[in-house]
């Protein structure tokens, strides 16, 4: 492989160039007043999406761990943001109220009312333990990329330790995020319940700037994390450390036997991109307004896989593809803006019929177009598509082996 | 009230002879302002003295003034009344002959209230208990038993002797028992009477009413002369000094709702105490502020925390027994020790049953998962739809043949049908084309999964739909009052350990069973010896497909169907064939057991959060497949590994 500096090679031209037209585009027709706040948001809300399935083709696409659990990952950079947005802007309100009382508040009063407010719909009136920071930024920051990150070294080191690959990890993956949106939907889980957390995209100590701008900066934010993340993840799969994972994907006992330390790897790329995900939702959060259980349950870790395959795994920038198309169809028939097609003794409305279309069109994808989008855009691109990756199963299903 | 029982009960033991039979006319005359003007005060009075007359006909009398059924008219005399149109046809209480017909202004009806109806109804009791029809002796015998009389007892006694019913006659020997225990004569006759008390809800009442206790503030910590101490109260330091203010033995503390109404009181331009409110934003600079306040006098000083700490030290808070008599106590101490040993072994059992029932359930959901993966080695992730797809088969057949138990029936293999042929169409149409790339085909038969939940939703509407047992199956099967189960759940189990036998029968006893094992172990040396793969791997997943349809009927008998209640399993059902081990259908029974129990165990020792036990679930599920990764009862031959 020729080395080609990384900034000229032409997927990352491509994409930093998009990111760039897109957000620069965004701005001036929003400025313009010709698309409106919410559009800015769908798009920033979608760079998210796309950043966490570029992390998702890292671990699936190129390293070959189906992981059925990194909007998990996503969730909880959302949570952990969404405590410090929802705490320090209660407090912020409450204080306000409790500054008309003849007595000026104490600390502990604020405190209490805001503790109040948030959890009174939980029938509490006091910060659970994990809530003790939730007003201090920087401790939640680093939650974002810490705890998605520790939960998953934890979680990866168990797994992989004791050799649990292919679908058994992709069901223990799912297993642990079901737990884990099981037990947040409890109400005294201290992060409220099914209610999760609300009012996000109000930004405490911005609330003079008019949503219309802030979108735009999580426009701008998000486009950031996703040119940043895609350069960083092309420049990691070029890198010697890129061919081991390949090498993991396709033979893991051949490159065990060599005497790569395969678990150290599949470990650094699972936690690794599930801090990325944290980032990504992190991000996504305060564009939705709004992060609840729900958002976590195993559904949604298959759909970022679904994305994947569609754009086409193993090649980061079909990831991005995948993930944009499928969220933009999805908001698109969903939202009610496909036509309905009357059928004469039946109408099909695509509010109802999108999910089978999408169900099916996906199988047709996997059965007939391995390669996804991605494929697609290099044949038409009228260059042979790379040759389709040899795995170990596919090495298998030739007779003779 | 209890002297006028006395007085009945003599008469009634007496009998109805002749000898005592005498006109109430009279008896009602000498206090007839009193009986026409009943009140709650004088209304036992006025009985003893009915009583004493010795009448027999007192008894439908006070049935009848009871419901109203008395007047007096012009005379003064009092007659049974009953209201034709606009007049009164009158009975006399005596001969019971007619008596003529008054227009309805000449006579009063009597009204008592509902406290003096409460007394006549008591008194009734005692007549009620030797009534000849069995209904009102059962009447009476519920009547005590929700308003216990010490003073009934002796007539309660009495009449057991003559009851000619059996089942009513165990009905007074219990309740006999229960009185005897709480109110019984003497100490040893109580004690004897406790030690009989059986399981049941009123005795167990009985213990815990001997066992009431009373929580008294103790002065110097020791408790009061004769009463026996059940032990010091769990309360908290601040609940005690409440309960010590309460009784004027300690001085009450400012709160700081008191303190800062005071201080918003005290405000005068912006300062209190001479101090800028500004600066009262902390409890120490408050305190400080009211404490100035005090020392001006325009507010009650804080009580000294000595003060406080030391009327705590000098005072027990102490909860004792109402009952007097320490044998007693003792006795029903033990009583219902025992008792709560017999409830914990009933519950441990009633939980069995119940992890039973749900082992049973998640047995039957993964079975046939359990063949497909075990077989194929493929994971479908559309196998929660087949069962939902039997659930809506087997409400389309419940709206087409309107008898549930013929329904069942039809419906039964119509769901291994249609959910078995879904299978089959899957299996050719995209499982045989993604042979032997597992991750692509869990994502496929995802993608199926949603356009199958869709197509159900849009078909059947986003509401559940009722499958309605028959009525055989209605109910539970209820073995003590702590132990039961209902029917479906039985039916379910049985369902189970049928597709059990059935399926272990047919993998080692027939051709296919033999064919599907040799394919499973190795599919290459299998199609040398001339058997189809492809047509084992078909059949094996229309098989599994099947099961799962029945399942659907039979989950969907005690939940509800919905287009997404199949989502709500495949998760458990993975676990279940995971942790048992893919392929064995001893591996899937034992794991269907393990979670069941485990689910069942957790939710037990936190009952009130289902939620929190299925997650505790499955981080232990995931800990165990750490050290077991291939489950209980680990697969040999083509995907071992």
């Amino acid at each position: 492989m020729t080395r080609t500096p990384l900034i000229r090679r032409p997927d990352v031209i491509a994409v930093l160039s998009c990111l760039a037209v897109l957000t620069l585009g965004a701005t001036l027709m929003a400025e313009a007043g010709l698309i409106s706040t919410s559009f800015v948001k769908t798009l920033g809300k979608t760079l998210c999406l796309c950043l966490a399935a570029v992390a998702m083709d890292l671990v699936w696409g190129y390293t070959g761990i189906l992981s059925l659990g990194h909007m998990a990952f996503f969730g909880i950079g959302g949570y952990a943001i969404g405590m410090w947005l929802m705490r320090a802007r209660t407090e912020d309100v409450v204080a306000a109220q409790l500054a008309q009382r003849p007595l000026p508040p104490t600390p502990a009063e604020v405190d209490q009312a805001a503790a109040t407010q948030i959890f009174g719909v939980v029938g509490s009136d006091t910060f659970p333990w994990m809530w003790v920071f939730a007003d201090m930024l920087w401790v939640q920051l680093l939650a974002v990329v810490l705890v998605p990150g520790l939960l998953a070294l934890v979680f990866g080191w168990l797994a992989f330790r004791s050799r649990v690959t292919g679908v058994y990890l992709s069901i223990l993956t799912q297993a642990g995020t079901l737990a884990l949106s099981l037990w947040l939907f409890q109400n005294d889980s201290g992060l409220r319940g099914n209610n999760g957390l609300s009012g996000l995209q109000n930004i405490p100590g911005l609330t003079h700037v008019p949503q219309s701008t802030l979108s735009l900066w999580f426009l701008w934010a998000s486009a950031a994390a996703l040119g940043g993340f895609y350069v960083l993840a092309r420049w990691t799969v070029a890198a010697r450390f890129g061919s081991a994972l390949r090498a993991i994907r396709d033979d893991e006992a051949r490159l065990r036997f060599l005497g790569y330390d395969v678990e150290g790897f599949k470990l650094v790329v699972f936690t690794g991109t599930s801090m990325a995900c944290g980032v990504a939702g992190a991000l996504y959060y305060p564009q939705a307004g709004i992060v609840n259980p729900a958002e976590i349950a195993p559904i949604a870790s298959i759909y970022l896989a679904v994305w994947v395959a569609i754009g086409g795994r193993g090649h980061l920038w079909g990831a991005i593809l995948g993930a944009a198309a499928v969220s933009l169809l999805s908001s698109w028939f969903t939202g009610g803006g496909a036509p309905d097609i009357d059928l004469g003794v039946y109408v099909i409305r695509w509010t109802d019929w999108w999910l089978v279309l999408l169900g099916l069109g996906f199988v047709a994808v996997t059965l007939l177009a391995p390669q996804g989008l991605a494929g697609l855009v290099l044949r038409l691109a009228r260059r042979r598509p790379e040759a389709p990756a040899r795995t170990l199963e596919a090495a298998r299903a030739e007779p003779g082996e | 009230m209890t002297l006028i029982l006395r007085l009945a009960l003599a008469l009634m033991l007496l009998g109805p002879g002749p000898v005592l039979a005498q006109d109430l006319q009279p008896a009602l005359q000498a206090e007839a302002e009193r009986v026409e003007r009943a009140s709650r005060r004088h209304v036992e009075e006025v009985l003893e003295t009915l009583a004493a007359n010795g009448s027999p006909n007192l008894q439908p009398f006070l049935e009848a003034w009871q419901d109203k059924g008395v007047v007096r008219a012009e005379d003064g005399l009092f007659y049974y009344g009953q209201r034709e149109g606009d007049v009164w046809a009158l009975t006399d209480i005596d001969s019971g002959a007619e008596a003529g017909t008054v227009d309805r202004r000449a006579a009063r009806q009597l009204k008592p209230n509902a406290g003096v109806r409460g007394v006549i109804a008591a008194a009734l009791v005692q007549f009620q208990l030797s009534d000849p029809r069995p209904g009102a002796r059962r009447a009476a015998l519920a009547s005590l038993e929700r308003d216990p009389d010490a003073a009934l007892l002796p007539a309660l006694r009495a009449s057991i002797e003559d009851e000619p019913d059996p089942a009513i006659r165990a009905l007074k020997t219990d309740l006999e028992r229960r009185l005897t225990a709480r109110f019984g004569e003497d100490p040893a006759a109580r004690i004897a009477a406790i030690d009989r008390l059986g399981a049941s809800v009123q005795d167990r009442a009985v213990l815990s009413r001997i066992l009431a206790t009373d929580r008294i503030v103790a002065e110097g910590g020791a408790a009061p002369e004769g009463a026996i101490v059940a032990g010091p109260s769990d309360l908290d330091e601040a609940e005690r000094l409440a309960l010590l203010v309460e009784a004027g033995l300690a001085p009450a503390p400012v709160t700081r709702m008191a303190r800062d109404m005071a201080l918003t009181v005290a405000i005068t331009d912006g300062m209190v105490a001479g101090r800028p409110v500004a600066t009262l934003e902390s409890e120490a600079a408050r305190w400080e502020a009211y404490e100035a306040l005090a020392a001006g006098g325009a507010a009650r000083p804080r009580p000294a925390e000595a003060a406080i700490a030391e009327a705590l030290a000098s005072h027990a808070v102490l909860d004792i027994y109402r009952e007097a008599d320490a044998g007693v106590i003792a006795a029903a101490e033990a009583a219902s020790a025992a008792q709560s040993a017999r409830l914990a072994r009933h519950g441990a059992v009633d939980l069995g049953l119940d992890a039973l029932s749900l082992a049973s359930i998640y047995f039957l959901a993964a079975i046939g998962l359990a063949v497909t993966f075990g077989v194929m080695g493929v994971i479908n992730m559309a196998h929660g739809e087949f069962i939902m797809i039997g659930a809506y088969t087997g409400y389309v057949v419940q709206t087409i043949i309107p008898d549930y138990t013929l329904s069942l029936i039809v419906a039964l293999p119509l769901a291994f049908c249609t959910a078995g042929l879904a299978g089959v169409a899957l299996e050719r149409l995209v499982i045989r084309h993604l042979m032997h790339r597992p991750l692509e085909t869990l994502l496929a038969t995802f993608g199926i999964s949603v356009a199958l939940q869709q197509i159900a939703k849009n078909v059947f509407g986003t509401q559940a739909r009722p499958l309605t047992s028959p009525d055989w199956l209605a109910g539970s099967w209820i073995i003590s009052d702590a132990i039961s189960i209902s029917w479906i759940r039985v039916a379910i189990f049985v369902l189970a350990l049928v597709f059990l036998a059935a399926i272990v029968a047919l993998l080692r006893r027939t051709r296919l069973g033999l064919e599907v094992r040799a394919v499973t172990q190795n599919p290459g040396m299998a199609a040398s010896m001339g058997i189809d793969p492809g047509r084992i791997g078909m059949l094996t997943f229309g098989l599994g497909s099947g099961i799962a349809g029945v399942a659907g009927v039979a989950i969907g008998l005690y939940a509800q169907v919905t287009s997404e209640m199949g989502a709500g399993y495949i998760v458990q059902s993975f676990m279940t064939v995971v942790v048992g081990g893919v392929g064995s259908v001893f591996g899937t029974l034992a794991g269907a057991g393990l979670i069941g129990g485990l689910q069942k165990g957790i939710e037990w020792l936190n009952p009130s959060n289902t939620l929190a036990a299925q997650t505790f679930m499955i981080l232990f599920i995931i800990a165990f497949i750490q050290i077991r990764p291939r489950g209980i009862v680990p697969q040999k031959g083509r995907f071992a590994q």
